[in-house]
């Protein structure tokens, strides 16, 4: 008698339980995949605004010479500092296999690859997001709950010419720079590095990457910066000028915006590195 | 001359204004009151496009602009300033920066004469002395001031003030009225302004129109308010907590 009302009542709840997680679970998934559809799709109508406005050209370059500055200049001490200790790290990682196999001679070729195709790009992106981006995000997000943007509009002034595009120009502009200058700087860490923990000359440091490293090896990090620089730019304006509720929306905004752009950074990595290879 | 007919807005389940029916003449000084919340601010917001009825016409000079595109929107907005209750000042630019901002861009004069133009034009509201400060450092009153001024700069016709006194001080508010009558009677300007300030109202206004529920429940000269009967104007007038008012 027990055994059988035990086993009605799992027969009972169990479907049900299972049928109620499974519906959360799939409403959970649902939102989820609206939301992702959502953004991306802000995303690309933002991205298309932004192109008219090049079709005349519609560009305020008080703001463009502004944003430059404020996102280069002020970014190149932290970008230095950030540069140097990747191309230490490389040296660092392989000093061991290389006293070990005597191949003092590789060391230039394999930090100048690693840094040129790879971590350099994807490094200073993540700092260049992290400090522009979110900055960015943050500031348009203010403007907006603050009404700025809607006395822009009142005042008969495109807040995507004057506002988006300067941003977008500067953020593309300064991580192709600073990714060119943060390549030198951490080649020049490496090459530090080398001689005062591996004792390599900086002549024999800088044959490998001169002698076996081909230009397209710059090339794929030089245009890599360009795509990451195209999806900060596009995430930390739109969710941005997407902030709703006040000030708890501007965290949430610089939050959202930072996370999309690692993520997009990541994956669109993953893709051009078999796309440019 | 600005019309509204008929003009409807909700948010969500919430509706803000129902069928509201106002004309603003050339040159008045029109106050437009009520309780908070009731859609004072909203429905200014329609007349420069900032927010688009559900329902209902706008006619600016008898062209009906409520369907325009944004950018067909700037050539209404050129003529329509507004001065926003937070004045809305760029904080990243100093107050002769933020002035001349419309200048350089709609008179397409260089920045070193847009900064001429707009140094003049701070000199007419008295914050020359403050021109390179940052709008952070200035009180309510001043920001105000600054925001009046790169308001004017487009030379509008119509001018939208969303509550310029709110949070002033007496002397400031004052001044803010003067300005606004000023601007009326000498340079023909409509001047529609959104306020609680009874003083500012019965001291400068021509025209009073008062919403309630969503709905135009007084319009007239503000003799005609002072002798309402009606219980909700009484109320309102007399910033009684009893009444009919929710």
């Amino acid at each position: 008698m027990t055994e059988s009302l035990v086993q009605l009542e799992v027969a009972g709840k169990q479907p049900g339980r299972v049928s109620r997680g499974a519906e959360r679970a799939v409403r959970r998934i649902g939102r989820s995949v609206v939301g992702i559809a959502q953004q991306t799709g802000g995303i690309l109508v933002l991205l298309g605004k932004i192109v008219r406005r090049f079709f005349p050209p519609d560009i305020d370059y008080y703001e463009l010479k502004r944003n430059l500055h404020k996102m280069g200049n002020r970014s190149l001490p932290i970008i230095a500092l950030t540069s140097v200790f990747v191309g230490a790290i490389m040296v660092v990682q392989a000093s061991a296999y290389v006293q070990q196999f005597s191949a003092t001679a590789f060391v230039g070729w394999g930090a100048g690859y690693v840094i040129l195709r790879e971590l350099g790009p994807i490094l200073i992106a993540l700092m260049f997001s992290g400090r522009v981006g979110a900055n960015n995000t943050a500031e348009l997000g203010t403007m907006v709950v603050t009404e700025q943007i809607d006395g822009l509009r009142s005042l008969a002034i495109d807040p995507i010419s004057y506002l988006i595009v300067p941003r977008f120009l500067g953020m593309i502009t300064m991580l192709f720079v600073l990714t060119v200058f943060g390549n030198l700087v951490a080649l020049c860490g490496a090459a530090l590095f080398g001689q005062l923990t591996l004792g390599i000359e900086w002549r024999v440091f800088f044959h490998g990457i001169t002698e076996l490293l081909k230009p397209w090896d710059v090339y794929v990090g030089l245009i890599k910066s360009l795509v990451f620089g195209l999806i900060i730019a596009l995430s930390s304006c739109y969710f941005g000028l997407a902030v709703r509720g006040g000030a708890p929306g501007v965290g949430r905004a610089v939050n959202a915006s930072v996370v999309a752009s690692a993520v997009g950074i990541f994956v669109s990595d993953y893709f051009m590195t078999f796309l440019l290879d | 001359m600005i019309r509204f007919v008929g003009l409807s807005k909700s948010f969500g389940s919430k509706s803000v204004l129902d069928g509201v029916d106002v004309s603003i003449g050339k040159g008045e000084v029109f106050f437009i009151i009520g309780q908070s919340g009731v859609g004072k601010s909203v429905l200014i917001k329609h007349l420069i496009g900032l927010l688009r009825p559900d329902r209902g016409e706008i006619y600016l000079d008898d062209q009906e602009i409520s369907r325009l595109t944004e950018r067909q929107y700037f050539a209404v907005r050129r003529r329509c300033g507004m001065v926003f209750q937070h004045s809305t000042l760029f904080d990243s630019l100093t107050c002769i920066e933020n002035v001349a901002l419309p200048i350089r861009k709609h008179k397409h004069l260089g920045k070193k004469k847009a900064l001429v133009e707009a140094r003049k034009r701070l000199e007419q509201v008295h914050m020359e002395e403050f021109a390179e400060t940052f709008p952070a450092a200035l009180g309510d009153g001043m920001r105000k001031r600054v925001a009046i001024a790169r308001t004017l700069t487009m030379d509008p016709e119509f001018v939208l003030f969303d509550e310029p006194t709110t949070g002033l001080d007496p002397v400031s508010a004052r001044r803010v009225d003067v300005l606004i009558r000023e601007l009326a009677d000498r340079l023909h300007v409509t001047c529609v302004v959104v306020s609680h300030d009874l003083t500012s109202i019965f001291s400068i206004a021509d025209r009073i129109v008062m919403l309630y529920k969503g709905k135009v429940r007084l319009l007239g000269t503000r003799d005609e308010f002072r002798r309402s009967a009606d219980p909700v104007v009484r109320q309102f007038i007399t910033g009684s907590a009893e009444g009919p008012m929710e």
